[in-house]
């Protein structure tokens, strides 16, 4: 298990990481989301005791990562997938890995070939492509057969048979009651595989829920309306204002409503006998809803966003 | 033992390594060869040897300890070396643990070497020099190599850069030396690593052809000089890394 309290890092005057408060709980996938720069990689760092915090707490099984007496047996990470010396092969890195924290030499040959990489063993990791590094990282992540696990992007550079490979591997490995702490900034990918998701946004904690509950929490729904008359729009969207619902006027001939079901919106368009060229009820994915939550929290974002509710 | 165990396997990882190695054999060969056969020489094959260590040697000492320990701040492993050894001195430990027998057993070697290679080469005018003189000089050479090497591992940490590292060490090896000397300052120049290094190599009282002088002290107390050396530069390095991000 993974515990942050009131985890904060700062860099100069500009606060990389804000206070952050989470647990990351055996047994589950967690997903960790958040837009560029918005500090997932330094609070993975954080975890690791490769940056030091400005403050707060950053414990794994209670403990600060570096009290932890064989932490590659207890903790495995792929964060920077090319953090390697490039002139070393694949195999002998694996091998200085191990060694460094007791862990048996014959487990390198096994991870090898479970990531795919027994071909490309005795190759220098420089002449590597991203996704061979990212199956080495992984590979480096599992070989000490840690609790507790931590993915920055690993789907990175990976062919799509990498990306479903990695999908089961995350939830296999969360399925045997391992700790799984995954980081993306695609809602798409954590909705196929995480059970909990973390949302950060410039640091701060934006949400932390089971995935269903936010799903329900942040999915807005909402009717659109066309209708031909510029006069008819105007009174339909007065009446259903008054009604209590949220009503945009986006373009032309169109009408957007929040807030009321798309059957009361038809029974009031047709109480005032305007007439509609359509009435339809749309659902915001999840994808949208994780963009609406961040959207004020965008480091290096565009800043008119489309919307297509 | 465990993190002296996986540098150990890193240091021999790497195709640098044994590039360093393999110049420096050439290199002292190639010179204890030429200087024994030209007829002017007068130097005894110890000389040879020391002269070999300091105008050569030591250099590939440092670009193979500045290599194996700057080198991971170029490369980025330092981030994974921490990662698997996150008591950062420990890390610090290991890696001297690994470079001071290997650069000991180097200059012990290449000590030898120099003095194997020109014994036989040189003319009937020179001095010879005494098993004993070889053994003490190619043990000499060892600590100094051993001990410089230490020294750079401090100085790596402390600047995280090969660049740094070199320069700051050649500074202190080559250039401290004309500094001092040309301000007058010969007694404090027995003190500067490099000619510290020169000094066990020589033994006491010898003419020391960098100073001028004889050596004022003995080979302990000259490792001692080089051992405070490195008490300072490990002590920096160790600073910085307890401090610095990764
Ligand atoms: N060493 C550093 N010095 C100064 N600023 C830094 C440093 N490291 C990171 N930052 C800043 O911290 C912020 C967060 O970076 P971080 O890499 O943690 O984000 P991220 O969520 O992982 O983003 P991405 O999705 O792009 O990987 C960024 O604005 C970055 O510029
Ligand atoms: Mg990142």
């Amino acid at each position: 298990m993974i515990t942050l309290r009131s985890l904060t890092k700062r860099y100069g005057a500009k606060t990389v990481v804000d206070d952050l408060t989470f647990d990351v709980e055996p047994g589950t996938v967690t997903g960790f989301l958040g837009p560029n720069g918005a500090g997932k990689s330094t609070t993975m760092r954080m975890v690791l005791g490769l940056d030091h915090p400005t403050s707060g707490l950053a414990l794994v099984g209670g403990r600060p990562y570096a009290e932890l007496p064989h932490p590659l047996r207890q903790v495995g990470a792929l964060l920077d997938a090319k953090a390697l010396h490039p002139g070393r092969t694949a195999e002998k890195n694996l091998l200085a890995m191990a060694r460094s924290n007791d862990i048996p030499d014959r487990r390198v040959g096994e991870l090898l070939e479970q990531v795919g990489l027994t071909e490309a063993a005795r190759k220098r990791t420089g002449a590597f492509s991203l996704g061979m590094s990212q199956r080495l990282g992984i590979a480096g992540a599992l070989l000490g057969d840690p609790k507790v696990l931590m993915f920055d992007e690993p789907v990175n550079g990976l062919d799509p048979d990498g990306v479903l490979w990695v999908r089961g591997l995350m939830r296999s490995l969360a399925a045997e009651g391992r700790t799984v702490l995954v980081s993306s900034h695609l809602m798409s990918e954590m909705q196929l595989t995480a059970d909990r998701l973390v949302v950060i946004g410039k640091g701060r904690l934006l949400a932390d829920a089971p995935i269903e509950e936010f799903i329900a929490n942040n999915s807005v729904s909402a009717v659109h309306v066309r209708l031909p008359d510029a006069g008819d729009r105007r009174v339909l969207a007065e009446r259903l204002r008054r009604d209590g619902a949220e009503v945009e006027l986006p373009s032309d001939g169109e009408l957007v409503v929040r807030d009321m079901p798309v059957e009361r919106v038809g029974d009031a368009a047709h109480a005032l006998g305007v007439r509609l060229h359509g009435l339809s009820p749309r659902t915001a994915s999840l994808e949208q809803a994780y963009l609406e939550l961040t959207a004020s929290a965008v480091e290096y974002g565009v800043s008119e966003r489309a919307l297509g509710v | 033992m465990a993190a002296t165990h996986a540098e150990w396997t890193k240091l021999w990882s790497v195709r640098s390594t044994w590039w360093c190695l393999g110049s420096a054999v050439v290199l002292m060969a190639g010179q204890a060869g030429l200087t024994a056969i030209s007829e002017s020489t007068d130097l005894p094959a110890s000389r040879i040897a020391v002269d070999g260590v300091f105008y050569l040697v030591q250099f590939v000492v440092l670009a193979l300890a500045a290599l194996f320990v700057a080198g991971e701040y170029a490369t980025g492993s330092i981030r994974s070396t921490l990662q698997w050894v996150p008591v950062r001195r420990r890390v610090l430990v290991a890696k001297c643990a690994v470079l001071a027998p290997t650069l000991f057993v180097l200059g012990v070697v290449l000590a030898a070497l120099a003095i194997a290679v020109s014994v036989p080469l040189l003319n009937d005018r020179v001095p010879d020099t005494s098993i004993g003189e070889a053994v003490r000089t190619a043990l000499a050479a060892g600590a100094y190599c051993a001990l410089l090497g230490m020294f750079t591992v401090g100085v790596s940490v402390a600047l995280r850069s090969v660049a740094g590292a070199l320069t700051v060490t050649f500074l202190l090896l080559l250039v401290a030396p004309l500094l001092l000397g040309g301000m007058g300052l010969v007694a404090a120049l027995d003190y500067l690593p490099g000619i510290a290094g020169v000094n066990v190599m020589l033994g006491e009282g010898e003419p020391s052809p960098l100073s001028g002088n004889p050596v004022p002290y003995n080979e302990f107390a000259g490792i001692g000089v080089l051992a405070g050396w490195v008490v300072a530069a490990l002590a920096a390095g160790d600073a910085v890394l307890r401090r610095r991000d990764a």
